[in-house]
C-alpha cells in the first residue's frame, strides 16, 4: 500500500515535471495554493471535512484495489480518474483544517454509531470482500460498495450544506454531491451493461 | 492475518453519532442489479423522477407494504405505472443484488410478484454480509413482471422496498397465459433474442464506447484538435478540450461527469495549456 502510494505521488511528480513548461502559473499546479478556506467555519464544517478526509481516505483504498484488480477497463479508469481527484481533494480539506488549527483526524469507533440503528456502507468486512474478490465478481462487488460509498459522501455533502457555515467547505460539499452522484450514475449503468 | 491490516480507516462513526440528528437522510438499501426503479432513476435511464435519483436509498416504510414507493409520498413516481420502466430480459432464475448504505441488522428478506411470496431469505437478525445476492427461481412467470423486494430491519418498524421490472426468460411478455402482474404497459417489451434469452435489453450506455484504459503520461497521443468540454465523454490521456475559452490536456483518461470539467478543482485530471 505504501508503495504503492508512493509511486503514485511519483507519478504526479513526473506529470508535472513533465508539463511544467506548458503551466502558466504556479497556482494552476496546485489547488491547495490556490483555494483557500475563509476564517468564518462552525462546528458542521470542522467535524464534515474531518469526516470527508476519513471518507476519503478509506475511497482512495477501495479505488486503488480497482487499479489492481478490477476487469473491466471502465472500472479501472474511472477507479484511477477517482484516484487522482480524491487524492487532491484530501490534500486540499487538510490544508484547510490545519489553517484553522483543527485536528484533520476523526476519532474513529463505528460501534458508536451501531447505537443509532446501523452502521456506514464501508466497514472491515466490506474492504476484506474487496481484497478477495476476483474478476466478474470483483467488479460487482466494487460496483456495489463503491456505489454505497459515495452515497455516503453525498449524504454528508447534504449536511455540510445545510448546517455549515463557511463558504469553501460548503463549496466543495456541492462540488462532491454533483460529482459522486454522477459517478453513481456511471457506476449503475456500469452494473447493468 | 491479512484482514489485521486490511482496515487501517474506517468510517465515520465517532463524528456521525452527533450528526445523525441533523443528517437529512438516514436511509439505507436497494437493488441495484437487476436495476430497481429507484435504481434506474439513480442511473439517469429514466428521467425527471425527481428528488429520489439522488437517494435511491431511502425508499423505508413500516413494514408490510405492498407498494413500490414504500408509502413515501415525494417518491410516489416509483408507483407510476404510465412511466413505462424498462424491464430487464432476465433468464428464471434471478440474481438480485443489494446496494447498503448503513448496514442494519436484517430480519429478513422478501420477494413478492403481484400478492404472492416467491422467496424469503432470513437475515438471522445479523448485518448484512459484504455482498448481498439472492437468487430467486422465477421460473413459474415467465413474461414481464413487477418484483417488489422487501429488506424487513431487525431492529426498527421499518423496510425498505425496490421494485424490479423484469422480463423473465428473456422474452414472450405478451403470452396470454402470462399471470396477472402489475404493470399494464402499453409498451411492449423488448423483442425476444430467442438464441440468447439473458441478453440485456437496451440498456443506456454508460457513455460513448470507453476507450480503452488510458496510456501512461509521457506517451499521450496527440490531441484531437480540442472541442469543447462535455459531460459523459470518456477522454483519453492526451486529449485537448476547450473550456470557458481556455485549452486543457486531459492528464488521466476519465469519463467526464458535472464538476469533473478543466477546474482549479480538477488539475488531476485537466491541465491548463
Amino acid at each position: 500500500m505504501r508503495g504503492r502510494y508512493a509511486a503514485a505521488l511519483l507519478g504526479v511528480a513526473l506529470i508535472l515535471a513533465g508539463c511544467g513548461t506548458d503551466v502558466q502559473g504556479a497556482q494552476t499546479t496546485s489547488v491547495t495554493a490556490a483555494v483557500q478556506a475563509g476564517e468564518t467555519f462552525n462546528d458542521t464544517d470542522v467535524m464534515y471535512l474531518q469526516m470527508m478526509v476519513a471518507h476519503h481516505e478509506q475511497g482512495l483504498q477501495m479505488v486503488r484495489i480497482a487499479e489492481k484488480s478490477g476487469k473491466r477497463a471502465e472500472i479501472k479508469t474511472l477507479a484511477k480518474a477517482v484516484d487522482v481527484t480524491q487524492a487532491d481533494e484530501v490534500k486540499l480539506i487538510k490544508g484547510w483544517l490545519q489553517g484553522w488549527s483543527k485536528p484533520v483526524t476523526v476519532d474513529h469507533d463505528p460501534s458508536l454509531h451501531t447505537a443509532h440503528g446501523g452502521l456506514p456502507a464501508t466497514g472491515p468486512e466490506e474492504m476484506a470482500a474487496l481484497r478477495k474478490a476476483r474478476g466478474s465478481a470483483f467488479d460487482a462487488t466494487f460496483l456495489n460498495l463503491f456505489v454505497a460509498h459515495q452515497h455516503n459522501a453525498v449524504e454528508m455533502a447534504a449536511m455540510e450544506r445545510s448546517g455549515g457555515a463557511n463558504a469553501e467547505a460548503k463549496a466543495f460539499a456541492e462540488r462532491v454531491r454533483e460529482s459522486r452522484a454522477d459517478q453513481i450514475k456511471q457506476m449503475l449503468n456500469l452494473l447493468n451493461s | 492475518m491479512r484482514r489485521a491490516i486490511t482496515y487501517p480507516l474506517v468510517a465515520l462513526g465517532a463524528a456521525a453519532s452527533t450528526v445523525v440528528v441533523a443528517s437529512p437522510a438516514l436511509a439505507h438499501g436497494y437493488v441495484s442489479a437487476p436495476p430497481s426503479r429507484q435504481a434506474l432513476c439513480a442511473a439517469g435511464a429514466v428521467a425527471g423522477c425527481g428528488q429520489i435519483q439522488f437517494e435511491p436509498q431511502s425508499v423505508e416504510g413500516p413494514k408490510g407494504l405492498t407498494s413500490c414507493n414504500g408509502g413515501v409520498g415525494q417518491f410516489a413516481v416509483l408507483n407510476d405505472e404510465s412511466r413505462n420502466w424498462p424491464a430487464k430480459s432476465v433468464g428464471t432464475k434471478v440474481t438480485f443484488t443489494w446496494v447498503f448504505t448503513a448496514r442494519h441488522r436484517t430480519s429478513d428478506f422478501e420477494y413478492f410478484i403481484g400478492n404472492q411470496k416467491v422467496a424469503t431469505v432470513d437475515g438471522g437478525n445479523a448485518q448484512p454480509d459484504a455482498v448481498v445476492n439472492h437468487t430467486v427461481d422465477l421460473s413459474a412467470f415467465p413474461g414481464r413482471h413487477t418484483v417488489l423486494a422487501v429488506w424487513n430491519i431487525g431492529d426498527t418498524a421499518n423496510a425498505f422496498y425496490s421494485c424490479i421490472d423484469l422480463n423473465v426468460g428473456g422474452g414472450g411478455g405478451s403470452d396470454p397465459s402470462t399471470p396477472s402482474s402489475p404493470p399494464p404497459s402499453t409498451q411492449p417489451p423488448a423483442p425476444p433474442a430467442p438464441a440468447d434469452p439473458p441478453a440485456a435489453p437496451a440498456d443506456p450506455p454508460a457513455g460513448p464506447a470507453d476507450p480503452p484504459a488510458a496510456p501512461g503520461p509521457g506517451d499521450a497521443p496527440p490531441a484531437a484538435g480540442g472541442s469543447g468540454w462535455a459531460a459523459g465523454v470518456a477522454y483519453r490521456t492526451g486529449d485537448v478540450v476547450t473550456f470557458q475559452g481556455k485549452q486543457f490536456r486531459c492528464r488521466q483518461g476519465h469519463t467526464s461527469l458535472s464538476s469533473w470539467e478543466p477546474s482549479i478543482y480538477t488539475l488531476a485530471l485537466w491541465l491548463p495549456l
